[in-house]
């Protein structure tokens, strides 16, 4: 019924450009003479190629639109038609797909399991996998060519062939005579004419007419009419032709794919105006919505006939692009297309920018390149031709606008594709989980959708959307890898082995009468009656009924019963297994103030880079993880005691360290002993000073006051004071934006960055200044007698000092340093501070120069050594404060620091 | 030893409090302009002082009550008197197709509603801002107190006009004296929300839905602003800003009313959308939709009245007025418009020889640089013309022994002749004409305002029922502009 109403929409999409057409081309026939339309008049040709106005025929695609087009060109330049099949092979052991494409991959969701020759159980064999699947296969591959190259139509009815035989209804394998029914051939109507009719098409691809299918496309233009069965042929309309046995071009309204055409086989791309669009939630029939929630269309998300939580916010339009007036094929072009040359492509030499140099229009309608611009996204086992090539979001927007409001612009970009900010979330619901370990009274799987509260097909249900997981995706050209949405659908079935060892999925046909026992699948949906034994395992509460509480195989007698039943079968060795599958999010991207804009979304404890996904709410099995070719499921599968699923991502896996996110539990450790142990440690000495002084007479020591530090000695310390400070201050809440308001993410970012600078500026002259004044020899520890020296200061500390004895080293203007605080500060200066700008640098320095930064082992090591170095610095900063108190008085210290004059203790 | 220096340490501390605000400041600039707060460009108002202890009655009639305003207001009247309101037509204007200058106004010309008001202001002044056209029109105007302090002033619920533009005969004068205000909207609305004899049948964008709207009807008169009509139409001694399209040949952008009164600077934070402003006006995309709660009249059959037995329904069929329809919350009709009027229809203009007749003619082209695409509400009609003279007739319609009460055309263009100084040859016909009415109400705010897949429909992608809002190659374009490009001014 839902693919009617779909087909109904477009034929009145169709019917309304057909209509719009004629208003504005009868408008322009009043203004000016009418224009030829550019597609020639063509003769149709059936497959003998004799004009089909003479044979009556099927017409053949390949043999009328080949008059002109390089049809062996384009048929062998298409992962639309062949869906895998150059890839075919046997499969190995321990993998049940001969192909990465549509024909030969397994899709769990979909669930019927393309039988390979040499299985001994037929399940989908080519010919009922294009009854099945027809609707969405453009024809060409394996609509009419064997896996072994040979066409079909040459193969033999067989039986035991998987090609050339079915499964009839009572489970018996019959053989198929494609003589009979015709194979489809690459359908170039179903992509190139404004109102190709679906319905008729999928009627007789589904009742196994495949000769029929690209015929039944042009049905309802006024140019063909059945002609009651193939052995009848077709009513082909002489009036709609020239007097030459011509089609006009405009008659079938040939054009550039439109948004329609597309939205045929991927679903759901709306067309603009006035109509609430609605939204066919988990539907398969809409692949692209039911797996990722993606909606193509410009219409405001609050006026659609969906009912949304927070409707009245959702300002924005569903997509973008689609409201901005894009076409799918403005994107997703033909690759030779030289409206759409990618002349910053390829192998160019690094002396050119762009090269313009392209395919002559005529040349290229005679040999379009059907193999279209794809994304990174791309399932990548869709085809073995490359990915990647489609333009980018960069290529029309320039990502440094950013800077305006974004800190480190160059390391978001490297490290996320633009669709995590610019798909923050998803309004439509998606499919979650399928669990094919049980079947429901209508033989269907348990299905779970995400971004839905109750029943996803009615409309009373709320639709709250749901957010995506960040995986991390290589990108084809600039070969780097950045995080992207991504939904997770998990599947669960049960496998068997066969008399080869060979694992596969158990049939659906076996897995129906496992539940339902023999015969049943006759009965009409609704009326299946469970099996004894499973009743009997299922059925907890004994009610007669299957609850969907009851109907997970949670208990091992529950799975006993059912290994028994499929045992009973002659099937061996059942077990249950599950899959984790991602798809990519590139549609449905907002603007302005609809975008991830705020900083404490990942930089934050809570953090979208470890948000994870809840998978299922029950998992029978802990599923694998089944990675695309390009994206990274690094992450855990975690069940938690009620079998509830859940990816977590483990972002440290994917190298990548979040600033306010990342944390190493020991550095901070560390860092924070040493600071706390130093702060008690002077606290008591200090305390204990406190007590000695008091118990000792007072009187004041005799001082005598002295020029300590010039201008700029002063200048340069308590500028590095305050920047070292306020760096530690906002290091922390970079550090750690959960203990402070984390809205001061980005503010903190940029003053840490500026006295970033000034600090290295700062210590840059002052090495300077040191340098060419000889100063630098005041930090210079003496060799000879240092040790001599050094125990001295000690002895000092630890107990002179609590005496008031007088310090034993005189402070002079150019000798004011003690060995131990030459050595403290030679350390500082030359090992600390180095090493804090140094990681600074290169953590700042990543987004340009991020091979150094890998080299060393990238920000996953650097981060964790800034911040011990950061503690480290605080550590030193309270050993350095208090020491400064040791003077005659306990302010003289910062006194003199300030003014330049120092009362220093006259010595003996 | 160095002789210790004097140390200026608060310098230090202020230079490097310098090195380290300054750079900051610079990186944390806001980089967008800030957007200028609308609200702070409304006019300040007078403060509100009641008079119910400053008016000493009693009133007989609506001039003592002037007299008495006149007491303290000295000014008034004669400010009154030298706007439209009072003379009810435009200053002379030089017109291309008549020799001497005109003037267009209630007074003197017609529309394709009621038509006209001379020989009929025994009704029609029931609009009027003054009392006594009983008198005639030389007297009624030279009168001072002549002139409706009560009309805009005084509470509507306690004031209201009847014949010949008089207080209604069981007014209480004193109490709506004592209640005189601000100008509220429901003061303006009794007027201008009711024109051509009905709720919203005239503008389209106007009428008593705005006496207590919600903000997604109007976003300035609804929600949390409730801006009354003075707070737009600016008014300085009685004179009031705004000029209406249908009474005016050329209008002097400082007399009109415009959104950039408040709305200036950089006014959308998307970039495309602040390219259209050179080619869009703001009505164009804040109001998608005219007449969203009551409807509006859109076509007025004259020829079909005075017929017999046919029952009186509001909507569709009145004896005195003829057939008509109504639309409720529909796409106005975009034109090219630079403000003015390219034609007027002047009484004594020929009709047109083919087609409707236009009573007034949005002036603008896409060449015009001056000109925007605005919303228009086009009003058709048929309405009486004169076969031998080939001019428009203006009947006799309210006024004693006109149409409404003879149902005679002959004897209603007889009776005008000598009063609008049309000549009737004794023949009469109806012919179409056709009216535009700018569309400047009923506001939308950016969260409900038309958005890029409204207008531009790249792809054929627009479904069967929703009709194209913009009419690329009637404006003037060759496709789209968004495959095509804007326009290019020379």
């Amino acid at each position: 019924m839902k693919t009617s109403n779909r087909n109904s929409l477009m034929r009145w999409n169709s019917l309304g450009l057909l209509l719009a057409g004629a208003v504005v081309w009868s408008a322009a026939q009043a203004a000016t003479p009418a224009l030829q339309a550019m597609h020639p008049s063509v003769a149709l040709l059936d497959e003998q190629g004799v004009n089909v106005l003479k044979s009556g025929q099927a017409v053949s695609t390949l043999k009328t639109c080949g008059q002109c087009h390089d049809a062996s060109y384009i048929t062998s330049h298409a992962f639309h038609a062949d869906l895998g099949l150059s890839q075919f092979g046997t499969a190995a052991k321990g993998s049940w797909n001969a192909s990465n494409g549509f024909f030969g991959r397994w899709d769990p969701l979909r669930y019927r399991y393309l039988t390979l020759a040499g299985d001994e159980l037929l399940d989908l064999s080519t010919p009922e996998w294009l009854m099945a699947n027809g609707k969405r296969v453009v024809g060409g591959g394996p609509a009419n060519t064997a896996r072994n190259g040979q066409p079909l139509q040459a193969l033999a009815p067989n039986a035991n062939d998987p090609e050339a035989s079915m499964l009839s209804t009572d489970g018996k394998r019959v053989a198929w005579d494609w003589k009979a029914s015709g194979t489809m051939e690459m359908n170039c109507f179903l992509c190139h004419i404004a109102k190709p009719n679906l319905a008729a098409r999928a009627e007789a691809i589904g009742a196994g007419r495949f000769g029929d299918a690209n015929t039944a496309t042009l049905l309802g233009l006024g140019i063909v009419e059945s002609g009651g069965g193939k052995a009848k042929g077709w009513n082909w309309n002489r009036a709609a032709f020239t007097a030459d046995g011509l089609l006009e071009g405009r008659k079938l309204a040939l054009q550039d794919p439109s948004n329609a055409n597309c939205a045929a086989c991927h679903g759901e791309a709306h067309p603009g105006g006035s109509t609430p669009i609605q939204v066919s939630a988990c539907d398969l029939d809409q692949p692209q919505t039911a797996t990722t929630g993606q909606v193509v269309s410009g219409l405001r998300i609050k006026l659609s006939g969906v009912n949304l939580a927070n409707k009245e916010s959702l300002n924005r339009s569903w997509d973008v692009h689609a409201e901005r007036q894009l076409q799918c094929t403005d994107c997703h072009h033909a690759r030779n297309n030289p409206a759409h040359a990618r002349g910053d492509l390829g192998n160019r030499p690094s002396h050119l920018r762009y090269d313009p140099r392209t395919v002559d229009i005529a040349e290229y309608l005679q040999k379009p390149d059907h193999d279209l611009a794809r994304g990174p996204g791309a399932r990548s086992h869709a085809s073995a031709v490359p990915q990647g090539d489609m333009r980018r979001c960069d290529t029309c927007h320039d990502a440094s606008t950013h800077a305006t409001w974004l800190p480190y612009v160059a390391t978001h970009m490297a490290a996320l594709a633009c669709e995590t900010c610019h798909i923050p979330q998803q309004h439509a619901p998606a499919i979650q989980a399928y669990d094919w370990t049980v079947l429901t009274a209508d033989a269907q799987p348990a299905k779970t959708c995400r971004g839905v509260q109750g029943e996803p097909g009615n409309v009373k249900s709320l639709v709250d959307g749901y957010v995506p997981v960040l995986l991390a995706r290589g990108e084809a050209q600039s070969g780097s890898s950045g995080l992207a949405p991504y939904n997770l659908i998990t599947s669960f079935y049960w496998v068997v082995d066969d008399a080869q060892g060979r694992t596969r999925p158990v049939r659906l046909v076996d897995l129906q009468t496992a539940f339902f026992g023999s015969g049943d699948s006759k009965k009409p949906i609704g009326q299946h009656a469970y099996a004894a034994e499973i009743l009997v395992a299922f059925d907890t509460d004994k009610d007669g009924h299957l609850s969907a509480a009851e109907l997970r195989v949670d208990t091992p007698q529950k799975q006993e019963a059912v290994k028994a039943r499929l045992l009973g079968l002659g099937l061996k060795n059942p077990r249950m297994d599950g899959q984790v599958q991602p798809y990519a999010i590139n549609h449905g991207v907002a603007r302005g103030a609809h975008v991830l804009r705020d900083c404490a979304a990942c930089h934050n404890k809570q953090s979208r880079m470890q948000e994870g996904m809840a998978l299922a709410s029950f998992a029978p099995v802990l599923p694998h993880l089944e990675p695309g070719a390009n994206v990274s499921t690094s992450g855990d599968l975690v069940r938690s005691s009620d079998g509830a699923l859940r990816y977590q991502p483990v972002p440290a896996r994917d190298a990548l360290y979040v600033f306010g996110s990342s944390r190493i539990g020991w550095v901070d450790a560390i860092g924070l002993l040493a600071f706390l142990g130093t702060l008690v440690g002077v606290s008591g000495h200090g305390l204990l000073r406190y007590l000695a002084w008091r118990k000792r007479p007072h009187h004041a020591e005799p001082t005598h006051p002295v020029q300590m530090y010039d201008a700029y000695r002063r200048f340069w310390h308590w500028l590095q004071a305050i920047s070292i400070v306020t760096l530690l201050a906002t290091g922390i809440v970079i550090h750690r934006p959960d203990w402070f308001d984390a809205d001061a993410f980005p503010a903190m970012v940029t003053l840490h960055n500026v006295l970033a600078v000034l600090l290295v500026v700062n210590a840059a002259l002052s090495l300077f200044y040191h340098l060419a004044t000889e100063r630098m020899r005041e930090y210079l520890p003496r060799p000879q007698g240092f040790i001599h020296d050094s125990m001295r200061q000690s002895a000092y500390y630890l107990s002179g000092i609590f005496k008031g004895e007088p310090h034993p080293f005189e402070k002079r203007p150019d000798d004011r340093m003690n060995p131990i605080q030459k050595l403290t500060y030679f350390g500082i200066l030359n090992v600390l501070l180095p090493l804090q700008i140094a990681t600074g640098a290169l953590i700042w320095g990543a987004q340009y120069r991020p091979d150094w930064v890998a080299l060393l082992g990238g920000l996953p090591v650097i981060g964790p050594l800034h911040a011990l170095a950061a503690w480290f610095f605080a550590t030193f900063i309270v050993g350095h404060v208090y020491l400064t108190t040791t003077g005659p008085t306990p302010l003289e210290g910062i006194r003199a620091m300030v003014t330049g004059v120092e009362e220093v203790e006259d010595h003996v | 030893m160095n002789k210790p220096k004097h140390s200026n340490w608060p310098l230090g501390l202020a230079v490097i409090a310098l090195l380290i605000a300054v750079p900051f400041a610079y990186l944390t600039r806001p980089t967008q302009a800030p957007k200028l707060q609308a609200a702070s460009a409304l006019p300040v108002k007078a403060a509100h002082v009641d008079h119910h202890d400053i008016v000493k009655g009693p009133f007989k009639t609506g001039q003592e009550v002037t007299r008495a305003c006149l007491a303290c207001h000295k000014d008034a009247a004669t400010d009154v008197m030298k706007t439209s309101h009072w003379t009810w037509e435009s200053k002379p204007a030089v017109v291309g197709w008549r020799k001497e200058p005109v003037t267009i106004g209630k007074i003197n010309q017609i529309n394709n509603f009621c038509i006209g008001t001379q020989g009929n202001e025994n009704k029609c002044m029931a609009c009027h801002v003054g009392f006594g056209w009983e008198e005639g029109r030389a007297k009624q105007q030279a009168n001072a107190e002549n002139v409706d302090c009560l009309v805009c002033h005084a509470d509507p619920g306690v004031y209201s006009k009847a014949l010949w533009g008089n207080p209604g005969p069981k007014v209480d004068l004193l109490a709506a004296a004592r209640s005189v205000r601000a100008s509220t909207r429901e003061n303006c609305g009794k007027c201008h929300f009711d024109g051509g004899g009905g709720n919203g049948v005239k503008h389209g964008d106007l009428d008593e839905s705005l006496y207590f709207p919600s903000r997604s009807l109007d976003v300035h008169m609804g929600g949390k602003y409730n801006l009354q009509c003075s707070d737009c139409h600016v008014t300085r001694k009685h004179q009031i800003l705004g000029r209406m399209v249908a009474d005016n040949f050329h209008i002097d952008p400082a007399e009109q009313a415009s959104c950039e009164q408040c709305h200036k600077g950089v006014v959308h934070s998307d970039e495309r959308i602040n390219k259209h402003l050179s080619s869009v006006a703001c009505q164009t995309c804040h109001i998608p939709a005219i007449a969203r709660e009551e409807p509006t009249k859109v076509n007025w059959d004259w020829s079909k009245a005075g017929q017999k037995g046919r029952e009186d329904d509001h909507y569709t069929y009145l004896k005195i007025k003829g057939e008509f329809s109504y639309a409720s919350d529909f796409a106005p009709t975009y034109l090219w418009f630079n403000g003015n009027n390219e034609y007027r229809y002047i009484l004594g203009d020929p009709i047109a020889q083919s087609g409707p007749t236009y009573i007034n003619k949005p002036a603008g082209s896409i060449a015009d640089p001056k000109a925007r695409i605005f919303p228009f509400k086009v009003h058709t009609a048929k309405q009486p013309y004169d076969k031998v003279n080939g001019y428009l007739l203006q009947p006799v319609t309210a006024g004693k022994g006109g149409f409404w009460t003879t149902f005679d055309w002959n004897k209603s263009f007889e009776m005008a002749a000598p009063i609008t100084g049309l000549t009737y040859s004794g023949q009469y016909g109806f012919t179409e004409t056709v009216m535009y009415w700018a569309t400047t109400h009923m506001v939308q705010g950016s969260d409900a305002a038309l958005h890029c897949d409204d207008c531009h429909n790249v792809g054929g992608s627009k479904d069967s029922e929703s009709p194209l809002r913009m009419d690329w190659k009637a404006l003037g374009y060759p496709g789209d502009p968004v495959q095509w490009g804007g326009r290019r001014l020379k």
